[in-house]
This record gives C-alpha cells, structure tokens and sequence, in this order.
C-alpha cells in the first residue's frame, strides 16, 4: 500500500475542523442553545420574583440550572444529522480508535454550545443580581461543568439516536445523570459568597471533568455502535 | 483450509458458516463464500432477503451474526486496524453532510484513512462530473449527485475491498458506466468488491451469490 | 465451569429449575411475611417518641434496602449480556427495572407517609430521600428506553449499557446528595432517630421483614423473568409442548 496512512491525531484533528465547520454553516444550531439559556434564565425573575435579594439568593442555581437545559437542547443535534446522512458509519468504520473521534465531535460541540453559555454568564450573573465577587467562579464552574454536561448528554444521544422521537426521553436519560455536576457547580458558587476556600470544591469538578473525558466517550462510542446496525 | 503457495489470487476474505436472523427470522444461515483478490461478488435475492444485513455483518456494523468472517486468515475481529484501513464501505446513506460541500466531505471522509491533498479531491471530483460544484453546499445537488460524491471516494481510496450497497440506483446511464469501469479497474489493481444491485453487471471475473 | 454457565444462561434450564424453587420460596416468603407482619403491627411495643407510627419502619426499611439492589443487579446483568451475549441475563435485567420502579417507589411513599408523622411533613429534601427520588428518575430513564427501541438485541444491549452507566452515578449521585445535603441541611433537626441500641423485640420482626421482602423481591423477579421467557422462547420447541401439555 503506497498511500500515506493518517495518525489517530490528524484524524481526530479533521473530524474536530469537519464538526466545526458544519457548525458554522448552520449558525441557528449554535445560536439556538445560547439563546435558549438566556431566555431560560429570564425567565426565572419573571416567574418567581423581580425583588434583588432573592434573586441574589438563587442567581447560581438559576445560571446553572438554564445551562444544564441549554446543554440538554444542544445534545440533539450532536449526532443526528450524521446517523441520517451515513457519515456516522464512515465514523464507526475508520481504523482509528472510535473513542478519539467522539471526543473530537463533543470537543467541537462543547465549543459551539457550552463555551458560549460561559462566556456570556457573567453578565446574565449581573442582571440577576449575583453578588460580584462571585462572577469569576461562576464562569469558572461553568467552564469546567459544561463539557462534563456535554460528554454525559453524548452518551445518552448516542443511546437514543436511532429513535424518531427522542427529546423527551432523552431528557429523561441525561438529567438525573447531570445532578452531581449540578450540585458541585452551584455549592462552588456559594461557597464564594460564605468566603471560604474554593480548591477542594474545584477539584471535585475537575475530578468531575477527567472521569467524563476518560470515560464518557468510550460510552458513547460503546453506545453509537449499539445504534447503528 | 489450505492455500496454494502459487496461487497469484489470495483469498481476502472468508466467510464460514454465517447466521444471522431478525425478529426471530432466519435471514440466512450457514452461508460460505471466499473473495479472493481481483474479484467482483454480486449479491443478489429479492428485498428483505438479508444483503444489506450481509454487507453491514461483514463491515462490523452489524455483529448480530454467528459464524467466522475473516481477512487474510483473521478474524477481522483481531486484525480491526488492518481490516478497516482497507475497507471503502458505502451505504444506502451515502455518508455526504447536506450543508457540507463536496469538497469538504469528501475531504473529511477520505482523510479518516490516507493524507490526500485538495489537488487529489479536486481531480477526483472532476472524474466524476462535479466540476464546478464542489463550492456547492451538498443539498442543492441532486441524489445522484451526491452519490457521485460519495463514488468519487473510490478513485482516492487505496483500499482493498471495497463493499457497495445498492450503488447504481440514483446513477445515471454516464454514471453507471463509469461506475462499472471502476469496478474493473479496480479488480484489475488486485481489489476486491462486494456489491449488492439487481443491474446486470458486465465485469469479468463476477461471482454472484444469491440469497433467500 | 463454562458448562455450567452456559447451562445456566439457557432460558430452558432455568424455567424448570426455578419452577421447582418457586413454592418453596412462595411459602417461606408468605411464613415470613405473615410473622413479621402480625409481629410488627400487633406485638411490637410503641416508641417512646414515635409512638404506634414506628411500625412503618416493618414496611419503609425492607424496601428502601431491596431498592439500592437493583442497579448493581442490572449492572451485573447488562455486563453479562454486553460480553458473553447471555439472553438470559438479559430478560432478568428487562423485568428488573420495572420491578426497582415499584419498588423505589413504595420506598418512597412509606418513607413519606412515616415522614408525615415524625417530621410532621409529606416531602423533604432530605438526602437519602433525594438520592431514592433521582434513582427513580433513572429506573424510569431505563424503562423508557427499553420501551422506546424497537429492535429487541439493540434495547437489550443499550439498556446494559445505561444500566452500567447509571450505577456509577447512582454512587455518584448519592454522594453528592449527601455533601449537598449536610451543606444545606442545620444538622440534626430532620435526621432520624439512632439512638440507643434497639432491643431485640424491636429488630428481629425487622431482619423477618427484610427477608421476607428479599423474598418477595426474588418471587417477583424469577415470576416475570419465566413470563418473559415464555414470551421471548414462543417460538421454541419446549414452550410450544409445555403449552400443548397444558
């Protein structure tokens, strides 16, 4: 064989470009999630109170919670216009290790999803009336949750993405699955406000971070196989 | 079993005594069949008769089987990397993305498994009549078209066996044509092909096998 | 051994042999269930804070114990189906998961109603309750997706694989309720009683209870697993004569 044969890397470096150029040529998919999360967290003053103490008072849990549903509304579309369209099984058939190029596809997909949400928390932090000294472990925390929601939903979306109708139920799936990410996100956040020390809590999310990218992605590469036949 | 030291055609791929049922219906069982380098395999047998369940057995899609299927006397199994560095597999979803271009599919796609230049993909979607459309995004083509994209794959890979399922369908009288010259051309290099069609395919060296 | 296992996950092999178990775990199960329940409600004397509402502890304890059983039993289940194809094992983790339903949910609604008494409220968000109501989620998750997938092997398989996957977070999921909670709860007001060592006119009606509903758990499941066999095996010789038989 004469051809020059690709590393695992440049694989997983084109599949990572490939993702994020179909992102950028369908720009509704990457807005969509981000404003969902702003509306989402809108929504909650309007609903429970406009008063700034008791805004100030569950702004973390508000932020986190609009992520964790903005994450959820993102999940979708991660692997299904690959499985409609057949490049799932190009993905499944390539002689390099599934797991690295799942990472690329959720590495691409947390780029476009959940760095944005980020990005964009400490200003929905001030409207919501989050005390200010709290901003920067806020964008902290989800910084280092969002990817972890994401490569958790991936598996859930990689169980599911044979299914005609499967919002719900891979809502269902992810959720309860998300709740640990959740309550250290939002205990981080609070524990600023009380003062205290932060490192013990952000090893835990890191901790949170590493076992979802050592292990998240074999699932889901476990899982896609299970999908697709 | 035995093999000629002499024998110029080696066997690629075995299948030995494959099972394999859905919904608690036998789709086939105790097949056998030998590939051997520079051979096309037609298969052929009427709808729901299982091709479609083969190829995707073969390519390991599917492991819903029993039986041994093996490359160059391995399980494929055991030999995963070798296996799949030298498969082209293309499905009745061809694998091209709608908002992708076909140039940035079929740069993706082929670059799962050899370094290519954009001269290279260029050249290729040339041959296949896309000229001129590879700025184009993938949705405004036609089926065949993206079929083509999809062909124009086989000109880049250096694979081995190449396994097609149903690939004449969206093509036209031109496309048939040139499909089936590349299939000769292919088997000439050494290759080897498995492809399901109800076309009656004129390539030397055809073996059919028909199911159901 | 490997006779023995294979043995063991032939479908055929356990339908006869668990028919042969089934009345005499029928009869333990209903003995101790009729001791320990008359023991619990009639004999055992009221706690001296809890009064006759004690006697719901007979009910919650059993069940919230049997409850934290089933996702390691799935998960040993969906490995066994993943890696050596067992179909056997498979049928055990599908009835299984509807069964960790009913049964997370009696849990959780005798944990309730015992809560409405002592802690003069229906719901708190106290930590095992908390980690029982997300465990539920999860039981529910399973069953939907079991439901949702239509081709039988591709369920079996994904439903192993979440199976695998939700054991490590319910571990995960319990823990951090906990933190959640002992940060969020003033300690001690919402905690129950552990005090002084209970006497034994307390705790044996309890250990009868526990296994009485560990044998209940296990009639139940080898129940469904032999109607699912039945169903899945339809087609098959040995079903087809055991039917005529009958």
């Amino acid at each position: 064989m004469t051809a020059q044969t690709v590393t695992t890397f440049q694989a997983f470096k084109a599949t990572l470009k490939r993702d994020l150029l179909i992102a950028y040529k369908r720009k509704n998919d990457m807005v969509n999630p981000f404003m969902f999360f702003l509306i989402v967290a809108s929504l909650f003053p309007i609903g429970i109170s406009p008063d700034p103490d008791r805004l100030a008072e569950i702004a973390s849990g508000v932020l986190w919670i609009s992520a964790l549903l903005a994450s959820l509304l993102a999940m979708d579309n991660l692997f299904r216009s690959d499985y409609e369209d057949g490049s799932l099984e190009q993905l499944l058939l390539s002689p390099h290790p599934l797991y690295f190029l799942v990472l690329a596809k959720n590495i691409s997909h947390w780029l476009v999803s959940g760095l944005p949400v980020a990005l964009v928390s400490p200003l929905v932090a001030y409207m919501l009336n989050l005390p200010g000294e709290s901003y920067f472990t806020l964008f902290i925390t989800l910084l280092i949750g969002t990817p972890v929601l994401s490569l958790l939903g991936s598996i859930g979306v990689a169980l599911t993405v044979g299914l005609g109708s499967r919002g719900l139920i891979l809502a269902v799936i992810t959720l309860p699955m998300s709740v640990p990410v959740l309550i250290a996100g939002t205990l981080t956040v609070q524990q600023t406000l009380n003062g205290a020390s932060l490192a013990g809590y952000l090893a835990i999310l890191a901790a949170m971070l590493f076992a979802a990218v050592s292990f998240a992605p074999l699932a889901s590469a476990a899982a896609l196989r299970i999908s697709v036949k | 079993m035995v093999e000629v030291e002499t024998d110029l055609e080696a066997s690629m791929l075995c299948v030995d005594s494959l099972f394999c049922e859905r919904d608690d219906r036998i789709l086939f069982e105790d097949l056998n069949f030998e590939l051997k380098e520079g051979q096309v395999l037609q298969i052929k047998g009427s709808n729901g008769s299982g091709k479609t369940t083969l190829l995707r057995n073969i390519c390991g899609l599917n492991v819903g089987y029993e039986g041994a299927i093996s490359w160059y006397g391995d399980p494929i199994k055991e030999c995963h990397e070798e296996f799949y560095s030298s498969l082209v597999y293309i499905g009745h979803r061809v694998g091209v993305n709608k908002v992708l271009t076909p140039l940035e599919n079929l740069r993706w796609s082929s670059s799962l498994q050899q370094v290519i230049t954009d001269d290279e993909l260029l050249d290729a979607l040339e041959k296949v009549g896309l000229r001129g459309y590879e700025g184009s995004q993938c949705f405004t083509l036609s089926a065949g078209q993206q079929q083509r994209v999809s062909l124009s794959k086989l000109l880049l890979s250096k694979a081995k066996l190449w396994v097609l399922d149903e690939p004449f369908t969206t093509l036209d009288a031109a496309g048939v044509k040139q499909l089936e010259t590349l299939l000769k051309t292919h088997a000439g290099n050494g290759g080897a092909v498995m492809v399901t069609t109800h076309h009656t395919l004129s390539v030397p060296n055809l073996q059919v096998l028909e199911l159901g | 051994m490997w006779l023995w296992f294979s043995k063991l996950g032939s479908p055929k092999w356990f339908y006869e042999l668990s028919g042969k178990w089934l009345p005499w775990l029928a009869a333990g199960m209903s003995l101790l269930l009729i001791v320990g329940i008359i023991w619990a409600l009639l004999f055992v004397p009221p706690d001296y804070q809890q009064g006759d509402t004690i006697r719901i502890m007979y009910v919650h304890v059993p069940f919230a114990s049997i409850s934290l059983a089933f996702f390691p039993l799935m998960a040993v289940a969906g490995t066994i189906t993943l890696v050596w194809r067992m179909k056997l094992a498979d049928m055990v983790a599908k009835t299984a998961a509807p069964l960790g339903a009913w049964f997370t949910a009696l849990a959780l609604a005798s944990g309730s109603i015992w809560g409405s008494d002592i802690w003069g409220t229906w719901w708190i968000w106290d930590g095992r309750l908390t980690s029982m109501l997300l465990q539920f989620f999860l039981l529910v998750g399973v069953i939907s997706l079991r439901s949702a997938l239509e081709d039988a092997d591709a369920a079996a398989k994904a439903c192993a694989l979440l199976s695998i996957v939700g054991c490590i977070n319910v571990f995960v999921i319990k823990y951090s309720v906990d933190w959640w909670n002992t940060l969020h709860q003033p300690s001690g007001s919402f905690s129950l009683s552990d005090e002084a060592p209970n006497p034994p006119e307390v705790w044996v009606p309890l250990v009868i209870m526990i296994v009485a509903v560990y044998l209940f758990f296990v009639v139940s499941l080898i129940l469904s697993t032999r109607n699912e066999i039945l169903e899945r095996e339809r087609r098959s010789q040995w079903v087809q004569e055991l039917i005529g038989a009958n």
